[in-house]
């Protein structure tokens, strides 16, 4: 055919469908449905990062408090240092640390993030106080603080009383509703307190090596930071002027790199789940295109008679399916853009940002295609098999099936679609191997529970028919040529599958965070204690709880700069070592081997080592780094650059909650630095809560500058975020199991008619509506549990795969989050059954027996 | 006179339809001896089926007494009535309706299970060499022919030992020497086991061996033949 035939062949198939599709859109809800559900997910997936992402690129500018800022730890920026960034514009210098803040009676204390500013700060966005209370007065007015409103509660403590922060005693004037800069400074563990930099000085907290982050937000001139190039060229100068500083230096762009990522990791991994649900609903589509196609055979066969060629059926009914598909692709986009405002009205406080809603075009673009392409894919096979019937067949063959394979040309598209769908997947992740191993997953689900479909369906044909009538009707129905077996199988245990594997999954790590804790894990960590004051603190700790363990280490933090000949800049790190390029890295130097380590390759330097400085590395991410014994090692201490040889690597037990370190560094290379030490305090087993708190209010009453964080409060408030986000996961996992839900709907639906038939029928032979119903019940049972086992058997695999090989944590079982798997499934199959029973029950037998 | 195994009273039944209210049956009295074979005949939309369907309890009367082998049908619920049909009424439809998913044997088998019967496929297997096909027990609904289909639809109707069989145009769907075949099968059982015989049928012929005629129009019984030979 020339190319203007086709184009003509297409036109009249177009014109055709348009007829044909006169019938209205009866009996393909349920392919629309199933199309729309997954890219209403992928589609509202995209646009809730494209709405915080807009949300960040606009509010940059405030989330960052300037055009860039310039921070760093330990160490204040030098007069030298702060008249350079003077040069640049205004600047408003600030420092944060983690301290305690206590009630002055001594009965309560909490961890808080201690804040000191300038009278320039906010040089952007605005600190809202409670009602009536201005910067100046609640943070500059003498030894006052805001604090955040959850702190007040907890210490019960009202704007007029005061506190103790470090050695100081602090008034609190007022609570900080909004912090304009608060997820710049970085993900806060504790509830923040505003001082002044005078008050923050006074509290005795900030001594050389203290962990206080300073930061220097800069506002260039007029509208300069409104231009890119602009900040292109203050990092770059920056770089010139200030080689040594060590600054982290941030532009309103991107203000917080590290949200930035989480977020693109979190799209990409809720968009693998919402292809998921959109695979799923394919199912539906091919039930629902294969059930239209037999409805529509003398139609098909009377077009064939009348001179329709194979490629002329093919195509009429192609241009139909495209139709549906962009209705359910429509439907799709305008229910996931509905979302984010939805969200944004519901959760916006929950949220780190203000989200802009606005949605980019390729988010749009990628949530239609996969759409087209899934509902393309699930269609050709019974379009293709409808292609093949004979005219005479179809006016012959009314009962059994219609066999045969789509032609050659159509199997090869089909293949190229299905690995367009993969390609799209993998290259649109972060992690090709996670993305790949999802997609070979999913390909391996599929293909175990259509061969189980298959299976139960031979085996209930083949099954000695049982003595009791109810269970013999169950098992004639699952064996059925168009039952529901099949269908319900492979889109249920798809949908289940990946709920088993995200419970299994969530639970395993929730355990491991918090009933797995090592046995010997410590009960605090104890942060900023002067090296001069560890002896006497032990001597406290030891006297007040005598089988206390303290383990203590050099605590510095610094910059990793350079790795072997490479700047970090350049190196490209796998995800999972990624984090040891950014930010600060805790760094300490030991004379001996740390404990919970071991060293794997090369010697530990010699007591007294005076020689080249050296450094131990963690092997397993020296190995993803590409680094080895003898590579070298540059990091920014207190604004100096160091640089060491690897002299051996280490093997650490993350795990063991003990004082671990990615680098540990000969005492040569950093004694002279100023540090504090950082301990943890072990305690007996049998020590109570309540004398686990009295020794972190001697240790507070006895050292103010020291801060004790309780390992459980900090695992807690971990946990509260990972909940946070496994909500989502859960919600999207759950939208999978809704499309299984549409696709058994869908085929009850479809075989419905001859449900009812069969009832009538076996009412008129004189069974009871029990009879009918133990029937029914006791073939969505059997469906359910075939379904549900292998479900959670391929969904433990896929969860233990998930956390012990690709996270390499421990895996734990939980019965329960596999019992509410199952509990699910049959919930879904008995309802939706339930209606379909309810139904057949319902249907009179008259017109049923004569329509016939 | 023997008595009566069917007594309708004043039978009236009426359907709802978008265009309103549809009398279906209007006022129809009708008495059936023990071991007669009846005859509805009529035009279509008479009320034949509807009347055939009113016996079998699977349309329940507007109005009027339905009493079929000493059982009024009003006082009973649908259970009820589903289990007296199984034990005391077979049913033969045009369209055989065969459970699909099951072999001939156990389709014979069902109604007697239903009831608890214990020796249930014992029973199918008789009845099935009743009516020819013991050599197709283990074949399916689809691996029958029409005229085999409506047998076992027979053999299906008679394994209870009903008292009496309702037939709703039994050859309807069978070329005239399979529908021949089928008829003979029928009147044969009904007179070898003296089963009451209710038939609706077009066809005259078919409606002639019966030994009462009765003709419908407008959802009334227009006129009652009884052969004296019957």
């Amino acid at each position: 055919m020339s190319t203007a035939g086709r184009g003509a062949g297409w036109r009249q198939a177009f014109r055709l469908a348009r007829r044909e599709l006169r019938a209205g859109l009866g009996g393909f809800y349920v392919f629309i449905a199933c199309v729309a559900l997954g890219v209403m997910v992928i589609t509202a997936v995209g646009a809730l990062t494209d709405a915080l992402r807009a949300g960040f690129a606009r509010q940059g500018e405030a989330i960052l408090g300037g055009d860039a800022t310039f921070a760093r730890m330990h160490a204040r920026a030098s007069e030298t240092e702060r008249a350079w960034l003077a040069l640049q514009g205004r600047i408003s210098e600030s420092g944060s640390m983690r301290a305690i803040a206590r009630r002055v009676d001594g009965t309560e204390q909490a961890l808080v993030e201690l804040k000191g500013v300038d009278r320039a700060y906010p040089l952007a966005g605005t600190l809202r106080l409670t009602a009536g209370a201005s910067l100046d007065m609640a943070v500059h007015d003498g030894a006052v603080a805001a604090a955040d409103p959850a702190l007040l509660e907890r210490l019960r403590v009202k704007p007029g009383d005061h506190l103790e922060i470090g050695e100081l005693d602090v008034e609190v004037r007022a609570a900080v509703l909004a912090e304009p800069d608060a997820i710049a400074d970085r993900l806060t563990y504790g509830p923040r307190v505003l001082v002044s930099l005078d008050t923050l000085s006074r509290t005795g907290l900030v001594k050389p090596g203290a962990l206080v982050r300073w930061r220097y937000a800069v506002k260039l001139p007029g509208r300069a930071g409104e231009r890119p190039a602009a900040l292109a060229s203050l990092r770059e100068a920056a770089g010139m002027a200030l080689p040594e500083s060590g600054f982290t230096i941030t532009d309103r762009r991107d203000p917080s790199p590290q949200v930035s990522k989480t977020l693109e990791r979190l799209r990409q991994f809720l968009t693998l789940i919402g292809l998921t649900a959109l695979l799923t609903g394919g199912v539906g589509v091919a039930n629902a295109v294969s059930t239209f196609l037999d409805k529509r055979r003398k139609v098909i066969a009377t077009m064939r008679s009348l001179g329709a060629t194979n490629r002329m059926v093919f195509a009429v009914f192609f241009a139909q399916v495209m139709t549906l598909a962009a209705i359910g692709v429509g439907a799709g986009l305008s229910l996931g853009l509905a979302i984010p405002p939805l969200v944004s009205s519901a959760y916006g406080d929950a949220l780190p940002i203000e989200a802009e809603l606005s949605v980019s075009v390729g988010s749009l673009v990628t949530a239609a295609a996969y759409g087209f392409l899934v509902a393309v894919l699930f269609a050709l096979w019974p379009l293709g098999r409808a292609e093949r019937f004979s005219a005479a067949a179809l006016f012959r063959d009314e009962v059994a099936e219609v066999q045969g394979r789509p032609r050659q040309a159509l199997l090869v598209v089909m293949a190229a679609l299905a690995a367009a769908l993969a390609a799209a997947a993998v290259l649109m992740s972060e992690s090709h191997a996670v993305a790949l191993a999802f997609c070979g997953g999913l390909v391996l689900v599929f293909l175990v529970f259509a061969g189980l479909g298959s299976g139960v369906t031979m085996a209930a044909r083949r099954m000695k028919r049982p003595r009791r009538p109810e269970l013999a009707l169950a098992i004639g129905n699952i064996g059925a040529p168009d039952g529901l077996t099949r269908s319900v199988i492979l889109s249920l245990g798809t949908g289940l599958t990946l709920l088993a594997t995200v419970a299994l999954a969530h639970a395993a790590l929730v355990e491991e965070l918090t009933s797995r804790m090592p046995a010997e894990s410590p009960n605090y960590f104890v942060l900023d204690v002067p090296k001069s004051d560890f002896e006497p603190l032990s001597s406290l700790i030891l006297r007040e709880a005598p089988a206390a363990k303290l383990h203590g280490a050099p605590m510095l933090r610094g910059r990793l700069l350079r790795l072997g000949d490479k700047s970090v800049e350049d190196i490209k790190a796998p995800p999972e070592a990624q984090w040891v390029l950014t930010g600060d890295r805790g760094l300490t130097y030991s004379e001996t081997v740390p404990e919970g380590s071991r060293l794997v390759k090369g010697e530990w330097w010699p007591k007294d080592y005076a020689g080249e400085p050296l450094v131990s590395f963690e092997s397993e991410l020296a190995q993803k780094l590409g680094v080895g014994i003898g590579s070298s090692v540059t990091v920014n201490v207190l604004g100096r650059n160091v640089t060491a040889r690897i002299a051996n690597l280490r093997e650490v037990k993350w795990e063991s909650l003990a004082l671990n370190f990615v680098m540990v560094f000969s005492p040569n290379t950093l004694a002279n630095a100023p540090h504090n030490v950082l301990a943890t305090i072990t305690l007996p087993k049998e020590t109570t809560l309540a004398a686990e708190i009295e020794l972190a209010r001697t240790l507070g009453r006895a050292y103010p500058a020291v801060t004790a964080i309780r390992v459980k409060d900090a695992i807690e408030t971990f946990n509260a975020i990972f909940s946070k986000v496994m909500t989502a996961v859960r919600i999207a996992g759950g939208v999978t199991l809704l499309a299984g839900a549409l696709v058994l709907a869908g085929a009850l639906a479809t075989a419905q008619r001859r449900r009812v038939l069969e009832a009538v029928i076996l009412k008129t032979l004189g069974a009871t509506r029990r009879r009918i119903i133990g029937a029914h019940l006791a073939e969505y049972a059997l469906l359910a549990l075939a379904t549900a086992g292998i479900a959670v058997v391929l969904g433990s695999i896929a969860a233990w795969v998930a956390v012990e090989r690709i996270m390499e944590i421990e895996f734990s079982y939980s019965w329960r989050a596999v019992l509410e798997a199952l509990g699910l499934a049959f919930a879904l199959v008995m309802a939706f059954g339930g209606i379909g029973t309810w139904l057949v029950l319902k249907a009179r037998p008259v017109p049923t027996l004569r329509s016939e | 006179m023997s008595e009566p195994i069917i007594d309708l009273a004043s039978v009236r039944l009426t359907l709802a339809s978008r265009a309103g209210p549809v009398g279906i049956l209007q006022g129809v009295d009708l008495t059936v001896e023990k071991g007669q074979s009846v005859a509805i005949v009529g035009p279509s939309g008479s009320g034949k089926t509807s009347l055939l369907m009113v016996l079998a309890g699977l349309e329940r009367a507007s109005s009027g007494g339905v009493c079929v082998a000493g059982h009024e049908y009003a006082a009973m619920s649908e259970d009820e009535l589903a289990v007296m049909r199984g034990a005391r009424i077979g049913i033969v439809f045009q369209s055989f309706h065969l459970v699909p998913t099951m072999t001939a044997l156990e389709n014979v088998a069902l109604p007697l299970e239903f009831a608890g019967h214990r020796g249930a496929f014992d029973v199918a297997r008789e009845r099935l060499a009743e009516v020819g096909l013991e050599a197709r027990a283990e074949h399916y609904p689809a691996q029958l022919s029409g005229g085999e289909q409506q047998r076992v639809a027979i053999a299906r109707a008679l394994a209870p030992d009903p008292s009496i069989v309702l037939a709703d145009e039994p050859t309807g769907n069978l070329d005239g020497r399979t529908g021949r075949h089928v008829a003979d099968l029928l009147f044969d059982l009904h007179r070898r086991r003296g089963v009451t015989l209710v038939l609706v049928t077009h066809d005259e012929r078919l409606a002639g061996e019966c030994g009462r005629i009765i003709r419908m129009a407008d959802g009334r019984i227009v006129s009652d033949f009884k052969a004296v030979a019957a």
